[in-house]
């Protein structure tokens, strides 16, 4: 992928997300101007990007959703909710687009329809407010352009298809055969812009390329002015084909020029008419099919009754035989077929019509009544409105012309202003960076273990001091860069909150309940892992929060709340770390609910049922495989929710705190650490080795003397602040085989650990210093050992191994 | 050079680019009575189409390309 549609696609990303936001926004406040013309600039950006790129699709939709944009920007459309849906549809459409361009590097010809489609329902608001201005009548301009589709119309329907008399026989002859055998043929008109000579088209090359081409023509827009008025780069002529290829590879072939090619299919019993003056050609496209069909039997009554010489009967009535069985067969109706040839049979043993009439006047009796009714009220206008359409955008382009090209420059210049504050990088380079500051300070910290050795074994000690001193330089430096590396990868929660306010506003209206969402501290930073790692967790809280949370309005009126709910997601930092706070005012938890739930499910034993305080019983909504509703329903109650949001939460070790009141709402709470690349940790000797642990999971650290640490049944346990403390041997832990050594005092070093609420106390030889240090998950066949939870490098290159205190001990 | 210019007759041969129509143009109002010689053509852009279409210049020898003199016997027989 080269790294301009590469660019483009982060863009585009990010356009549409901003698109999405001024939608939400405007729904608050339809009458903003400024909000209103931010939408319109952000639509015209991305299209006018998208057309750098061969997406016709994509610049399709989005020059529509220009246009409408355009007309609620000069007020000639309300903004409402039903447009703020199809522009968000046809957003998520090209969205959908840009991660198949991700994916593949261009996009499925498939999608035109879709595209086509979603121009055309956002074109319809366009239009409908135009059609309204039309009806009221007040100014003159409008009026105008009420009146401007009905000249095209007729000017239009007159080629809608193909006359008859203007085919060859030969192509004739060929399209009804093709016809004949179910081969849908399709009639286009291919009108080239004007000005398109000049971006390097060639209308009459692709006109001849047009696949399963069966025959085509060139005719002239309006007649020829004197040759010398006559400007030869403007595209005068029309193209008109006619072609067996399907409907798709059409789509496909002209998939650039949507907007100046009309398709329609062709009646295959258009080209069953040996005699094109027997049914007239307004005939046929008034009223479609059905009149055709009518017409053409009564043209096979007319020739059977028309007197004739005997020796030319035969050849007629196998003639009207023929065609009658061709108008059944392209009719449906083949049911009727037998009864057909039973009666040409009959009427070619006795050399004259009257069988067969007497047949036709049995079978197309009633239809030739029917046949006017049945016009399709809707075809005519749909085929007419289209092309006056596309008429007035040709007309919009030409007078544009002239005034377009200078704006155009201004504002590209005004964004690549504003593109020049911020640059974009791929993660992979801050990641690579943040790997060789890794290094770096790693190989910085070898350093005072190379002024020890110059001092201890080559007794140089001016050179160590200098060494020692060229350090602090070093290591200042090292820490300003990771200081600096770490700024980058921060990143304002918004990332995440962004999402919301159009989520909050999809599930809140299909659940038919009305909420308010409050976003507050958005500009908080943290590490980019770990903003990324909240989405999903907030995702599942706020979808909670939502579905079971909220009353429904009539409810919530009734509990004297007011109809509206309030969820506010609040984010600020607390002493190192993120905290996110969820609040919804809704029905909130109810313990007993929550116990008796628990205790059907298994999750609790009957004892538990009674000892349970409320706010361990909330606490229970964690437990996995745990859901109140009794319904499953697509946004949640299958069970998997809280839990998984704690798992997901303490991964990057995080933690979840709920608190609900019941009647009141809800609120959980979520801390986080800032950034995941440096951990804290103490350093802890055992049996010759040192390891590593979180310093967030230490609690103390502490001697204890051999005679105060008593044995229950097996289990050690000391006597700590008036708590029992229990004890484990990190050795046994591990497996190794040896009893934790005491120093001269007779003393026991014990590391004071929290293990989920409760302390746990290691028994280990020695303490060390606590380092700060990148740690690096296990990798490849390691990664199997659980009981670390990863490894890192020291300064004199040692390796050391840092322990997951929940997999040792639980 | 892909139409060569005679004294009343302007040959066309191979593809005729968009760049011939002014030149075209020109000598067609010079020249309202010549006519054109496509036999050797095999594709021509519809700017020139066009100049032929308007100034009704009749043709002396059709494309020996079938389907190219189809399409253009539809412009200029009508015209």
């Amino acid at each position: 992928m080269n790294p301009l549609l590469e660019q483009f696609l982060s863009e585009a990303r990010d356009f549409l997300q901003g698109i999405g936001e001024k939608l939400m926004q405007l729904e608050d406040a339809p009458d903003d101007p400024e909000l209103m013309t931010a939408l319109f600039r952000m639509v015209h950006t991305l299209k006018g990007n998208s057309g750098l790129f061969e997406f016709p699709e994509m610049t399709r939709v989005l020059h529509a959703g220009e246009d409408l944009m355009d007309g609620v920007r000069h007020g000639q459309v309300r903004y409402s909710q039903e447009l703020a849906d199809r522009l968000l549809d046809a957003m998520d459409f090209v969205g959908m687009l840009c991660d198949e361009i991700e994916a593949n590097g261009r996009i499925g010809a498939n999608h035109s329809a879709d595209s086509a489609r979603l121009a055309e329902s956002l074109r319809q608001l366009n239009a409908r407010v135009e059609g309204a201005a039309a009806d009221v009548g007040a100014d003159a301009p409008p009026q105008q352009k009420a009146t401007e589709p009905a000249s095209t119309d007729a000017a239009l329907a007159e080629g809608v298809l193909p006359l008859l008399a203007d085919i060859p026989e030969s192509v004739r002859l060929d399209a009804y055969g093709r016809a004949g055998n179910a081969i849908p043929l399709h009639w286009i008109h291919y009108t080239p812009a004007e000005e398109c000579f000049f971006q390097g088209d060639d209308p009459f090359f692709q006109a001849r390329g047009t696949p399963e081409l069966l025959w085509g023509r060139i005719t002239a827009r309006k007649p020829w002015p004197k040759l010398a008025e006559l400007d030869a780069y403007r595209c005068a002529v029309n193209f008109q084909i006619l072609t067996a290829a399907p409907r798709a590879e059409l789509d496909e072939y002209f998939r650039y020029m949507p907007d100046q090619v009309r398709m329609v299919q062709v009646p295959p019993l258009l080209f069953a008419l040996p005699e094109p003056a027997t049914i007239s050609p307004a005939a046929v496209m008034a009223s479609e099919e059905a009149e055709a069909l009518a017409a053409l039997v009564a043209a096979q009554r007319n020739i059977l009754t028309l007197p004739i010489e005997a020796n030319w009967q035969l050849g007629r009535i196998r003639a009207a035989a023929a065609a009658l069985s061709g108008c059944l067969k392209a009719s449906g109706d083949l049911a009727a077929l037998p009864g057909l040839e039973a009666a040409t049979a009959m009427a070619l043993e006795e050399a004259a019509p009257a069988r067969l009439l007497v047949w036709l006047d049995s079978r197309f009796a009633e239809t030739a009544h029917e046949a006017p009714v049945e016009v399709e009220p809707d075809r005519p206008a749909a085929l007419v409105h289209a092309p006056s359409e596309a008429e007035a955008e040709v007309k919009y382009g030409r007078r544009a012309d002239d005034g377009v090209v200078d704006a155009k420059f201004g504002r590209r210049a005004e964004d690549a202003a504003a593109g020049a504050k911020s640059l974009k990088v791929d993660q992979a380079k801050i990641d690579r960076l943040m790997n060789l500051i890794g290094e770096m300070v790693v190989s910085k910290n070898a350093l005072p273990y190379l002024a020890g050795r110059a001092e201890t074994v080559f007794g140089v000690r001016d050179l160590a001091r200098e060494i020692k001193s060229q350090y602090a330089v070093i290591n200042r430096i090292a820490e300003e860069m990771q200081d600096a590396i770490m700024q980058v990868r921060m990143m304002p929660v918004s990332f995440v909150f962004q999402r919301f306010p159009r989520l909050v506003r999809d599930i809140s209206r299909k659940l038919g309940k009305e909420v308010n969402l409050v976003l507050e501290g958005e500009q908080t930073e943290a590490d980019k892992n770990i903003i990324e790692s909240l989405g999903d967790p907030l995702v599942h809280i706020v979808r909670n929060s939502l579905d079971h949370g909220f009353e429904q309005p009539d409810v919530r009126r009734a509990a004297g709340k007011p109809a509206a709910g309030t969820l506010t997601i609040r984010a600020s930092q607390e002493s190192g770390r993120v905290v996110i706070e969820i609040s919804d005012d809704g029905k909130g938890i109810d313990a007993a609910v929550i116990k008796r739930k628990a205790y059907e499910k298994g999750l609790i034993d009957e004892a538990a049922l009674e000892r349970l305080s409320d706010q361990e019983a909330v606490d229970l909504v964690f437990a996995s495989g745990f859901s109140t509703m009794e319904v499953v329903s697509d946004l949640s109650g299958r069970g998997v929710g809280m839990d998984v949001v704690r798992t997901a939460v303490e991964k990057v070790n995080g933690t979840v705190v709920l608190e609900s009141e019941k009647g009141k709402g809800t609120r959980i709470r979520l801390s986080l650490p800032l950034s995941m690349a440096v951990t804290n940790v103490m350093i802890v000797e055992s049996d010759g080795q040192i390891f590593g642990m979180p310093m967030d999971s230490v609690v103390e650290t502490v001697r204890v003397p051999r005679n105060a640490i008593r044995t229950i049944k097996k289990s050690l346990a000391t006597v700590l602040r008036g708590r029992i403390v229990p004890l484990k041997s990190i050795n046994t832990l591990l497996g190794l085989d040896v009893p934790p050594k005491a120093n001269a005092e007779d003393e026991l070093a014990v590391l004071v650990v929290r293990l989920g609420s409760e302390s746990v106390g290691l028994l280990v030889d020695d303490f060390r210093a606590t380092v700060d240090i990148i740690l690096k998950p296990m990798m490849g066949v390691l990664a199997g050992l659980s009981s670390y939870s990863g490894s890192a490098l020291m300064g004199d290159g040692s390796v050391l191994m840092v322990l997951d205190v929940k997999e040792i001990l639980g | 050079m892909t139409i060569e210019y005679q004294k009343n007759h302007a040959v066309f041969s191979d593809v005729v680019s968009v760049q011939e129509a002014e030149g075209l143009l020109e000598w067609l109002q010079e020249n309202p009575a010549a006519r054109a010689d496509l036999s050797a053509c095999t594709h021509l852009h519809p700017a020139n189409l066009q100049v032929l279409m308007a100034a009704q210049t009749a043709v002396g020898a059709w494309p020996a390309d079938s389907e190219l003199a189809g399409w253009l016997k539809s412009a200029l027989n009508s015209a």
